[in-house]
């Protein structure tokens, strides 16, 4: 590529033109076309649009308006206002759940893409059988949570379980991990950092292949120590996938069901309920609609306005 | 040896000026920290992989009650026999397939639009897809179910099948724009010109040139469907219904210690989803969601 043509398309991507368009605006000869375009590019978005619409647009805002109501699984009940809002929130449920989501989607995304963008640094130098780590590292992403979780559930939770065993034998007496409280939190962050640190590792893969070579040869001919050349021209140089690692991640985290709900049910005593689980528990095992919507409900609001905030602020780095 | 020996210090002695062994250093050092790395990558894998090794070795000992000693595959044959994880496995595999295959004719014409589509009405619609990836799925569910009861959709497979399309749509359209953004507009522009339709373009063209990005979208729609917990918890309620993840549930509550049979079932479970993954590993790559959320 000449330096010409990089100028050009640079120019092209500042003014939102992909490498293989054109950037003028259309001529009036090509407007028959545009239309016949615009056409077919309805057609093309129209199924994705209704299900859309059907299956996640319409049951959100039945489900901000059933938050509003007291009724159940089978009747709409009366409009109640707030209220459901009001009582969720005083409860110390809410409150434990929220913190708890909070501290596990930290410990999710910050644990996992840690351990993920290493791994993937490790991967990207010439190793003997380096396609087959890949593929076996990828595996607990891979694998379905409810076998992940019925094997974790063998390694710490029974009497007769690995872990438990070990951790007598060097003097910890005989902990049942998912029976103690904070025990139990723990081993359902590191079991979420253990499902997440193979997706981190594939997008730090991908961000960490697109960087030019030429830079660290560069930084090496300056004696840039190791160090300095990850700190100074590697993660800067990722930052942007970074960035969109983690805003996935977090979404990833706060939605997640299945890791708590098959390893812990949320117990014991509670400890380990996020807000999804707590919605969960509320509607399908104590019948509360009203209340149970409404905790979705605030999740909702919160990752729409998280999503947008974040959204404007890729495409911002993005220009720049 | 001894020949060569001084020939090459006579060598090195002339090259001082170039300092060749400092030029080479760079390369010996990856070479000899190769073999340190490839000993941590092994301990690494070692640890990380042994929830999953346990269940291959478990489902390989004989279960409680069993006559046999040592590695016996018999508890393969008893939950075959014994139990519905074939008809589970074969609603896993009816619900995912068909999944997939929707998600693909549905995802692939979007993400052509969102690759190629200049519009205000574009950007819009790829916030959309944003915000509606972010939004929990349990939200989602209990409306839905609400819904469905009255349409005859609960316990029913293709309910379950529909609300999979539906959660794989944004994720999906991305990946096969992204896959798009790669294939150069001149290939079409060229067959417009030729007279071909945009429809025609897509399909003889593009769509023919993306085997790459539509496995890769399959995969990722094969693995959301398959690996799906919440929407089957929720919706399937008698066991010739379950999908092989309620299936799993339900058989390990009531055989908690016959950790034997409840392995097997396990490794059932995942060996769709591990081979798929073995086979078509190099197509799938998940980077191209970042690339593409950014890049409009």
């Amino acid at each position: 590529m000449t330096t010409e043509s990089v100028t050009g398309a640079l120019k092209k991507a500042r003014s939102g033109v992909g490498v293989g368009g054109s950037g003028r605006s259309p001529s009036s000869r090509e407007r028959k076309r545009q239309f016949t375009h615009s056409r077919t590019f309805t057609l093309f978005v129209l199924p994705s649009l209704i299900l859309l619409v059907l299956l996640n647009v319409y049951p959100v805002v039945y489900a901000g308006m059933q938050s509003l109501r007291n009724g159940d699984l089978l009747s709409a009940g009366n409009f109640v206002g707030l209220s459901n809002y009001i009582s969720v929130v005083q409860t110390p449920a809410f409150l434990h759940a929220t913190l708890f989501t909070i501290i596990f989607t930290v410990v999710g995304v910050f644990g996992s893409w840690s351990i993920g963008l290493a791994l993937s640094l490790l991967l990207r130098t010439r190793i003997p059988a380096n396609g087959l780590f890949k593929v076996l590292l990828l595996l607990p992403w891979v694998v379905p949570v409810v076998v992940s979780a019925t094997s974790w559930n063998w390694l710490v939770a029974t009497p007769q379980s690995p872990l438990p065993i070990i951790a007598d034998a060097l003097g910890f007496g005989n902990p049942l991990f998912l029976a103690d409280p904070l025990n139990a939190q723990i081993v359902v962050c590191i079991f979420k950092v253990w499902i997440s640190f193979p997706f981190m590792m594939m997008m730090m893969s991908s961000a960490l292949a697109s960087v030019d070579v030429n830079v660290y040869e560069a930084s090496k001919v300056d004696g840039a120590s190791s160090w300095q050349t990850f700190g100074r021209i590697t993660l800067p140089m990722i930052s942007r996938s970074t960035y969109i690692s983690w805003i996935l991640m977090t979404i990833f985290c706060v939605n997640d069901f299945p890791s708590i709900f098959l390893l812990t049910g949320g117990g014991p005593v509670n400890s380990t309920q996020t807000l999804v689980v707590l919605a969960y528990s509320t509607v399908f095992q104590n019948f509360q609609t009203g209340p149970g919507v409404a905790i979705a409900f605030i999740m909702t609001i919160v990752l729409v306005i998280i999503s947008v905030l974040l959204y404007r602020q890729i495409r911002k780095v993005n220009i720049e | 040896m001894s020949a060569e020996a001084p020939a090459a210090q006579l060598v090195g002695k002339l090259e001082v000026g170039v300092s060749p062994s400092k030029r080479r250093t760079l390369t010996q050092m990856q070479e000899r920290g190769k073999w340190w790395r490839f000993l941590a990558l092994i301990i690494i894998c070692a640890i990380v992989l042994i929830p999953i090794v346990a269940v291959l070795i478990l489902s390989t000992q004989p279960s409680l009650g069993s006559q046999t000693q040592g590695f016996t595959l018999e508890n393969f044959g008893t939950i075959f026999a014994k139990t519905k994880v074939g008809t589970w496995l074969m609603n896993s595999l009816t619900v995912t397939l068909v999944t997939v295959l929707v998600a693909v004719v549905v995802a692939a014409p979007a993400g052509y639009v969102l690759s190629r589509g200049r519009s205000k009405l574009v950007s819009g619609y790829s916030l959309v897809l944003f915000i509606v990836q972010s939004l929990p799925v349990v939200t989602a569910v209990i409306p839905l179910f609400i819904l469905f009861a009255q349409l005859g959709l609960v316990d029913n497979l293709a309910g379950v099948t529909i609300i999979y399309v539906g959660s794989t749509m944004s994720v999906a359209i991305w990946m096969m724009a992204a896959y798009f953004d790669s294939i150069p507009i001149t290939l079409e522009e060229a067959a417009w010109m030729d007279g071909c339709s945009v429809f025609g373009s897509f399909l003889r063209i593009v769509l023919r040139n993306s085997l790459p990005g539509v496995l890769s979208t399959a995969i990722f729609a094969f693995l959301l469907a398959w690996n799906d917990y919440l929407v089957a918890v929720v919706f399937l309620r008698s066991d010739e219904n379950y999908t092989l993840q309620i299936g799993l549930q339900t058989f390990f509550q009531q055989n908690q210690a016959n950790w034997g049979l409840v392995m097997a079932v396990a490794v059932v479970m995942m060996l769709p989803p591990v081979l798929l993954f073995a086979l078509l590993n190099k197509y799938f790559s998940v980077g191209g969601i970042g690339g593409s959320l950014a890049g409009r």
